[in-house]
C-alpha cells in the first residue's frame, strides 16, 4: 500500500513468537493509520473485561500514512491500549524520530501482546527483530538507557524507553524517547512495564513507496513553504508551547494552586520570556520539523539539562505547585522524564496533596516528613522521587488523584481535579466553559490537546453557554486528532496557521486515495465513537455521571486572579452536555445511538 | 515617522483583511487594541524590532508592532 510501511508486526512476549502479517486494506480505508488503528486493534483485540495489567492487554504502536515522510512535523506515532489509570481507552501521541524507524522498517504497528517472564527489550533492524535481555538495564532511569542504546548501537538507533516509574507500575507512567519526547498520558508506559518490555530499539532503512513522486514533492515543498513564510515562524520557535504561559496567567486559564484559581502572582518567574532568557541553551525539534517547539534547557541551580519545560509541565509543576522558580521547574521536568512518568499527572496530583496538608488532611507524620506547602520545590523533588519507587505516601499519589483522594476522604475528592481518573492538564476552566467541556468529553479523560478551545471561549464571550460552543468542540475533537491519524503533528496548524488544505494533495500523492477534510473529519468522528463504545463496554454504569468535571469548577471561584470570583453554574454544566450529546447524536445519558453508529459504518465494529 | 500595527492573520478581519494598520505612537499596544476593537486578551505576545513587550508597551515613532493571537487553531 502506498505511503504504509505494510506490515503490522506482533510481539507475543509470554512466548517470545513474532510475526508479521499485511496491513490491511480495509483498515486503512476506515481508520487510516495512527491513532485510528490503535482505537481499531483496542476494540477489535483486547477482550472485554481485560485487566489493564494483565496479558490481554496489548499496547499497540502505529505510525500514519505521513510519518517519516516529507510533510512537516511528520515524527508522530499513537500508543494506544487499556488504561491502567482510568480503565478506559488510552492514546498517547509521541514526536521525535522513533515513527519514522517504524515506517522504514515496513512496519505500520507493532502490537505488544501478552506477557514476558522476564525483562527484556524489543530490538529491530529492518526484518531482524529479536527480543532480546534486559536484566542489566532493569532499574534504570531513561536517560542512561538511551545513551547506553546509542554508544552500544549507533545514533541511527531509535529508542522509546520506560524508567522506574513504569517498572514499578505507577499508573500514570509514560515512555521516553529522544531525551525528552514522551508518550505520556493514559499510563502507556505502566503497560510496557507489565509487560517487562524496558525499550524497544529501531533502525529501518527501507523505502516508502508513494503513489505520485512528483505530486508527492510538489505537495511537500508547498507545505513547508507555507511555514516558512508563516510571518509568526520565529516568535513561535523562540517560544514553543512556552509562548501562552503569560497569556494563561493573564486570563486566569493558568493552573494554580490545585486550580484553585487561574493567575500567579508568581506568574513571571516561569513564564515562556524568563525561561528563553534564563536557561534555554537552544531549540530542538522533531523528525521534519520547521518550527521546532522543544526548547533545550539548563537549570544551572541544579545542573540539569533537560528538554523543556513545555507549557504543561511549567503549569502543573511549576504554578500548580505554587513554584515561581523556572529553574526548579526544569528540575522537576528532569526528574519525572529520568523516572518516566507523565508530568502533568504527577504535578496534579503532588497539587492534590499540597491542598490536602494546607487544609490539615494530610499532615507530616502522613508525608514522611515532608513539609507539603506550596512553593517547596525541594519536597516536590522528594515526592517525585517517591511516588517513581513508590516509597511512604508516593505508594498513595503514585495511584493517581482520583484513587488517592477516595482513598483519603475527608472531601478532598471535591479539589481532586480529573475526569474519568485522568488528572487535568494545565488550563484552569473555571470561566471556560467550551474548554470545561472539552475537558468533560475527551476520550482519554482530562486532557487538552484533542480540543483547545479555550481560545474560542475568548472570542466569543467565556461564559456563554451556547450550541455554536459545543459545536466548535465536537469539531475540534473530530479533526484535531486527525493529525494523531495521519502522523504528522499539528501545531504547524495550530501554531503558524497554515491552511489545512495543503495537506490534502499531499496525502493524495502519497497514498493514491483522494480524500476532502469532509472525509477526513467522518474518520475522526468515527474513532470518536469507537473509542466513547470502549468506555461504556469496559465501564459497567459508564454514562453522564463519568463525563462530570471536578466540583472546583462549579463550586469554588477563585479568590484572587484574572477569574476571581467568576464560577460556571452546575446548570450550565449539565447543559452543554445535554447540547453535547444532541449534536454527538447520542442518548441523553451520553451513548452513541445505533443510527449514528450505522452512518459512521461502526455497527458490525461494535457487534 | 508613523507606527504600524501588524496582527497575525486571524485577526485580519478586524484591520480590512490588510496585513497592518497605522497606529497612533504614544498609546500603549492595549489601548490600540481596544481601539480596533480586537480583544487585548486574546493576544499572546507582542514583538517590537525582535523583542518581546508587554501590551502597556507605549507605541513609538516608526515601531513595527507584531501582535500573535492565539485564535488560529483551536
Amino acid at each position: 500500500m502506498n505511503g504504509y510501511g505494510g506490515h503490522i508486526l506482533r510481539v507475543d512476549l509470554t512466548n517470545g513468537k513474532l510475526t508479521k502479517e499485511p496491513t490491511p486494506a480495509g483498515l486503512a480505508r476506515d481508520f487510516i493509520g495512527g491513532r485510528g488503528f490503535g482505537a481499531y486493534f483496542l476494540f477489535k483485540e483486547v477482550p472485554k473485561g481485560a485487566d489493564p495489567l494483565g496479558p490481554q492487554n496489548k499496547l499497540i504502536i502505529s505510525t500514519g500514512p505521513f510519518s517519516g515522510l516529507m510533510i512537516p512535523g511528520a515524527g508522530k506515532c499513537d500508543f494506544a491500549t487499556k488504561s491502567p489509570l482510568t480503565g478506559g481507552y488510552a492514546s498517547a501521541s509521541m514526536g521525535g524520530h522513533f515513527t519514522a524507524e517504524i515506517k522504514y522498517a515496513g512496519i505500520d504497528s507493532i502490537i505488544l501482546e501478552g506477557i514476558s517472564p522476564k525483562p527484556v527489550y524489543l530490538f529491530i533492524d529492518d526484518d531482524k527483530i529479536e527480543l532480546r535481555d534486559a536484566g542489566d538495564l532493569w532499574g534504570k532511569g531513561t536517560f542512561a538507557v538511551e545513551k547506553h542504546f546509542k554508544e552500544k548501537l549507533g545514533e541511527e538507533f531509535q529508542v522509546a524507553v520506560i524508567g522506574p516509574g513504569g517498572e514499578n507500575l505507577v499508573p500514570y507512567a509514560c515512555i521516553n524517547h529522544d531525551y525528552g519526547r514522551q508518550a505520556g498520558r493514559g499510563g502507556v508506559g505502566t503497560v510496557m512495564g507489565v509487560k517487562k518490555v524496558k525499550a524497544i530499539v529501531i533502525r529501518g532503512t527501507k523505502s516508502v513507496h508513494v503513489a505520485n513522486m512528483d505530486a508527492y514533492r510538489a505537495a511537500g515543498k508547498a507545505l513547508y513553504k507555507a511555514c516558512k513564510d508563516a510571518e509568526f515562524l520565529a516568535e513561535w520557535t523562540r517560544y514553543g508551547t512556552t509562548v501562552v504561559t503569560s497569556w494563561c496567567d493573564e486570563v486566569g486559564a493558568l493552573p494554580t494552586r490545585n486550580f484553585s484559581a487561574g493567575s500567579f502572582e508568581g506568574g513571571k518567574g516561569i513564564y515562556g520570556q524568563t525561561m528563553r532568557e534564563k536557561i534555554v541553551i537552544t531549540d530542538k525539534g522533531c523528525f521534519g520539523c520547521p518550527s521546532p517547539c522543544g526548547k533545550y534547557s539548563h537549570a544551572k541551580k541544579y545542573n540539569a539539562y533537560v528538554e523543556g519545560p513545555e507549557y504543561e509541565t511549567i503549569g502543573l509543576l511549576g504554578s500548580n505547585l505554587g513554584i515561581d522558580d523556572i529553574e526548579a521547574v526544569a528540575q522537576a521536568n528532569w526528574l519525572v522524564d529520568d523516572l518516566g512518568i507523565d508530568s502533568i499527572s504527577t504535578g496534579n496530583v503532588i497539587g492534590w496533596a499540597m491542598e490536602c496538608y494546607e487544609k490539615g488532611i494530610l499532615s507530616k507524620k502522613d508525608t514522611d516528613g515532608l513539609e507539603l506547602n506550596f512553593g517547596n520545590a525541594e519536597a516536590t523533588f522528594a515526592l517525585i522521587e517517591k511516588i517513581a519507587y513508590r516509597e511512604g505516601i508516593g505508594g498513595l499519589l503514585a495511584e493517581g488523584v482520583k484513587s488517592a483522594s477516595a482513598e483519603i476522604g475527608k472531601g478532598s475528592e471535591r479539589f481532586a481535579i480529573h475526569v474519568k481518573g485522568m488528572e487535568q492538564s494545565g488550563y484552569a476552566t473555571h470561566n471556560a466553559t467550551a474548554m470545561l467541556l472539552a475537558y468533560m468529553t475527551c476520550d482519554v479523560g482530562a486532557h487538552h490537546n484533542r480540543s483547545w478551545a479555550i481560545t474560542y471561549d475568548l472570542q466569543v464571550g467565556r461564559e456563554l453557554v451556547v450550541p455554536e460552543k459545543v459545536a466548535r468542540v465536537i469539531w475540534l475533537q473530530n479533526f484535531r486528532p486527525m493529525f494523531d491519524v495521519l502522523g504528522s503533528c499539528r501545531l504547524q496548524w495550530v501554531e503558524l496557521g497554515i491552511n489545512r488544505d495543503l495537506y490534502l494533495p499531499a496525502l493524495e500523492a502519497i497514498t493514491g486515495v483522494n480524500r476532502t477534510w469532509e472525509d477526513l473529519e467522518k474518520v475522526g468522528e468515527r474513532i470518536w465513537n469507537l473509542t466513547r463504545m470502549y468506555w461504556a463496554r469496559e465501564n459497567e454504569g459508564f454514562g453522564r455521571t463519568w463525563d462530570m468535571p471536578s466540583p472546583r469548577f462549579y463550586e469554588d471561584a477563585p479568590k484572587t486572579g484574572a477569574t476571581k470570583g467568576q464560577i460556571t453554574k452546575l446548570e450550565d454544566v449539565n447543559k452543554l452536555l445535554d447540547m453535547y450529546y444532541e449534536q454527538r447524536g447520542w442518548t441523553s445519558d451520553g451513548l452513541p445511538m445505533p443510527d449514528k453508529l450505522e452512518s459512521l459504518g461502526l455497527t458490525a465494529v461494535v457487534a | 515617522m508613523p507606527a504600524y500595527l501588524r496582527p497575525t492573520s486571524a485577526l485580519r478581519v478586524y484591520i480590512d483583511g490588510k496585513d497592518e494598520v497605522e497606529v497612533e505612537p504614544g498609546r500603549s499596544v492595549r489601548e490600540t487594541l481596544v481601539s480596533l476593537n480586537i480583544k487585548p486578551e486574546l493576544i499572546a505576545l507582542v514583538v517590537v524590532a525582535g523583542e518581546q513587550k508587554t501590551k502597556d508597551y507605549v507605541i513609538q515613532d516608526g515601531d513595527i508592532v507584531k501582535v500573535l493571537a492565539v485564535i488560529g487553531g483551536g
